[in-house]
């Protein structure tokens, strides 16, 4: 019976039509996601009404190609022109086009390549093996656990953000207040708006980012007298990384495939978080933290692998549940419905061979990418480099506008986009880090709703110690803001005493 | 070659419509605006309708969404759009509300209605672990507790939070209303044990529900929901709770006459299909295709109905 099913499910996954379907998805996820401002959620928007007329399984091969190819694309834009094409691939900038600007930049996308294929298998094989296990953890994260794992999250950003504390936590406040714009989530008032209807709708982070990197980096372009001192050198020939190298970076990998796919599983939190934990996990287990940020493997391996391993964890509350994790399996659930299917936690026992089609959807998804992205995608995007360096900053900038209009259809994102690319390269010439922004002004509106409704259900603060969770993750998070400085005064201390004991 | 040519135009003059001006109305694609992202109800639905619509005028029908600030950026969109026909949108009951509790608003006197969608009754659920297995009992306990038991609902405004204040205002309840951004959020609490009930509509818990996760204690509508009719009414239960969302197509007001026809017209003809209400019944969705006149009416009835529930709530800062 097993055997039938499967054998139909192979039959259904593996003909010359499912195939042509994953292909395409593949190659439209591996452009859209690119294209800075074109978030997957948008790529799958997009495509929806493709599916309209296709068999449920079809359209759902074809919804999680784009899905897979477009979160790994996101880094495509990072590595190349600092701009992140999808939000999780905010932290792959750091390390990413640092090496890229060594000239392996074609090295550093096949990184990005491997450790996400790497996170999305291994994404995929705890969905497949663990989801309703898994599901009912997921479960049990109510607002308080929420609101610590994103206080977690930013004091893991503040700790991985190179550079001068003091500046770094200043930005991340201003990050934070960025994102009390627009309308209040608890009481739905209308906060800092200017008294303008359009800023009611809040600061998207899309137009933030796309103004934050890639803008402000057109700017800091332009200013530079020596047009051929700013271009990114291009790339040499040989892309693919030896075994050796790749070989160390498994761990990593391994650990960033598992903070992603458990992070991806909570409902809402999203692959910024999940990026920002693996990042700063790896940083603090290095021997040579102080590399991270200069352009090594391991600063690109660890969000990639997170962020491909989140579209696995992402599908356990929908596959179980029936609930979306986030806007993107937001978009699937709609495919299902839009098919007279209402996935819930019958899913399993009244549709398994659609389960088993997804599952199998997705792992030819992820195959399909390695071999798209590794034969024809890099080999194209590193054509990019070619181009003359004023070219490719007038495009880019097209591209920024273009994108930042087109999340919300709204015309103040390219205010916004244009308003944060002047305050990125302020930040830029004033050796303030920008990613601490971005980073508040994605996790600030999230901690604020969690934290403001766990006091509306439990009305007392202490509540966050009662809860093991929560409290493990707020006592974590504390060691990691104040051990450090505690750290360097005692050694200072020391120093201090070895001084005027020697003196005397 | 030539002949089919022939024939094929031929073949299309015919299907155009030919009386009045309008005979030139549709001539190129129609813009549908969503005012919240993809994938969500209003979406679903709206996809729904514009796959077929397309079918029956003849041209393309695009679906954009626009999220933000509640639902308002879409309206707001489709207000100020050209009144040509070519923008109509998806108008739910929090576009109704938002008229009294937001700044600078989009009024329903901005819009046209062209046709009803159908109503999306509210429901009060509980989770499996509560101790509520009635409705008397769930009133009881409220009572007894005045703010305390949370109940996940929408932001206020929202339509899962009207129908929460519609409830507490017709029984006397005090409960501990607690906001999450949308369905998806409130029913993952309502499972969670983060609240204890929710006052979403039927579909978002029903598959829960079989599932034994949470009980559904009522429904909050004039008959049982096509669903579950098993589970009976709050007024089978002897209590007058009508409360929920509702969907409307409508357009940028100061339509022509006969464009409003035709897409009213149109819209009423996919909405009344067979096949398409099996295929909406499906997703969950309750079907009610009325014209544009019962439409309005029905507007105005719930607009009659929420108004006093948002002022007894303190929610009115833009007054009738």
């Amino acid at each position: 019976m097993i055997h039938d099913l499967f054998t139909t499910i192979l039959a259904d996954l593996f003909n010359p039509y499912s195939l042509f379907l994953a292909l395409t998805g593949v190659v439209l996820g591996l452009v859209f996601g690119a294209l800075p401002g074109v978030s997957s959620t948008m790529a799958l928007a997009v495509m929806l009404p493709f599916t309209y007329g296709m068999e449920t399984p079809a359209a759902m091969t074809l919804m999680l190609a784009v899905f897979f190819s477009s979160v790994y694309a996101g880094s495509v834009s990072a590595i190349l022109l600092n701009i992140p094409g999808t939000p999780g691939a905010m932290i792959t900038l750091l390390d990413g086009h640092s090496m890229a600007r060594k000239g392996k930049a074609a090295e550093a996308m096949a990184y990005a390549l491997i450790a996400s294929i790497f996170g999305g298998i291994i994404g995929w094989v705890i969905l497949v093996l663990l989801a309703p296990v898994i599901a009912n953890y997921a479960l049990k994260f109510g607002s308080a656990e929420y609101a610590a794992v994103v206080f977690f999250g930013l004091a893991l950003v503040a700790y991985a953000s190179s550079g001068d504390t003091l500046r770094g936590l200043a930005a991340g406040a201003i990050g934070l207040i960025v994102g009390l714009v627009g309308r209040d989530k608890i009481t739905d008032v209308p906060r800092f708006t200017f008294g303008t209807a359009d800023l009611q709708g809040g600061i998207d982070i899309i137009p933030l980012a796309i103004g934050l990197f890639g803008i402000a980096e057109v700017l800091s372009l332009l200013t530079r007298s020596d047009d051929d001192a700013s271009q990114v050198p291009e790339s040499p020939a040989r892309t693919w990384p030896k075994w050796t190298a790749l070989r160390q970076e498994f761990p990593t990998a391994l650990r960033g495939s598992v903070i992603g796919t458990f992070v991806g599983a909570i409902p809402a939190a999203g692959s910024a978080i999940a990026v920002a934990l693996a990042y700063a996990c790896e940083k603090r287990l290095s021997k040579k933290p102080e590399t991270f940020g200069t352009g090594i493997p391991r600063g690109i391996v660890a969000p990639e692998a997170a962020n491909n391993a989140c579209v696995g964890g992402a599908l356990i509350p929908m596959m179980t549940l029936g609930i979306p994790g986030d806007s993107i399996t937001a978009v699937l659930i709609g495919v299902l419905l839009l098919h007279g299917l209402r996935p819930g936690p019958g899913l399993f026992e009244n549709q398994p061979d659609l389960i088993i089609t997804i599952y199998g959807a997705l792992f030819v998804a992820i195959l399909l990418t390695a071999l798209v992205a590794g034969a024809i995608g890099i080999p194209v995007y590193r054509k990019i480099l070619a181009i003359p360096q004023r070219l490719l900053t007038a495009g880019v900038l097209i591209l920024c506008l273009l994108g930042a209009f087109s999340v919300r259809n709204a015309a103040i994102d390219v205010w916004v986009a244009i308003f944060f690319g002047a305050v990125g390269f302020s930040f830029i010439r004033l050796n303030i880090p920008v990613l601490p922004l971005a980073f508040g002004a994605v996790l600030g509106p999230l901690l604020e709703e969690n934290l403001r409704r766990t006091l509306l259900i439990h009305r007392d603060i202490s509540v966050f110690f009662d809860r093991p969770i929560s409290c493990v993750l707020i006592m974590v998070s504390l060691a990691i803001l104040v051990l450090p400085a505690l750290f360097s005064l005692i050694s200072k201390l020391r120093t201090v005493r070895q001084k005027t004991s020697s003196g005397v | 070659m030539k002949l089919i040519k022939t024939l094929a135009f031929a073949a299309m003059l015919n299907a155009l419509p030919t009386h009045g001006m309008a005979q030139s109305f549709p001539e190129g694609p129609i813009t549908w605006v969503v005012n919240w992202p993809a994938g969500g109800g209003q979406d679903t639905t709206s996809r729904l309708v514009a796959e077929r619509l397309s079918g029956v005028l003849g041209v393309p029908i695009v679906v954009e969404n626009y999220d933000g600030a509640g639902g308002l950026t879409g309206m707001r969109e489709l207000a100020g759009a050209d009144a040509d026909g070519y923008t109509i949108g998806m108008l739910g009951s929090s576009s109704v509300i938002q008229q009294y509790t937001t700044d600078e608003p989009v009024m329903m006197d901005q819009l046209e209605v062209l046709s009803f969608f159908g109503p999306d009754p509210g429901a009060l659920t509980v989770g499996a672990d509560t101790p509520y297995k009635t409705l008397d009992e769930y009133i009881a306990a409220v009572k007894e507790a005045p703010g305390d038991v949370p109940n996940g609902n929408d932001p206020p405004g929202g339509a899962s939070y009207i129908s929460a204040a519609i409830m507490e205002s017709a029984l006397g309840l005090e409960l501990n209303k607690v906001p999450y951004g949308g369905y998806a959020p409130t029913v993952t609490a309502l499972l969670g044990g983060e609240v204890e009930s929710a006052t979403v509509p039927v579909p978002q818990v029903l598959e829960h529900a079989a599932a034994g996760d949470v009980r559904i204690l009522g429904v909050m509508a004039g008959s049982r929901h096509f669903l579950a009719p098993e589970i009976p009414t709050f007024a089978d239960q002897g209590y007058e709770v009508f409360a929920g969302d509702f969907r409307a197509v409508v357009a940028p007001a100061g339509l022509p006459e006969d464009v409003a026809k035709i897409l009213s017209d149109a819209l009423v003809e996919v909405l009344s299909s067979e096949e398409f209400v099996a295929a909406a019944n499906a997703a969950g969705y309750m079907i009610e295709p009325l014209g544009a006149e019962a439409a309005s009416a029905r507007i105005s009835a719930f607009d009659e109905q929420v108004y006093p529930v948002l002022q007894e709530a303190g929610l009115v800062t833009n007054p009738k």
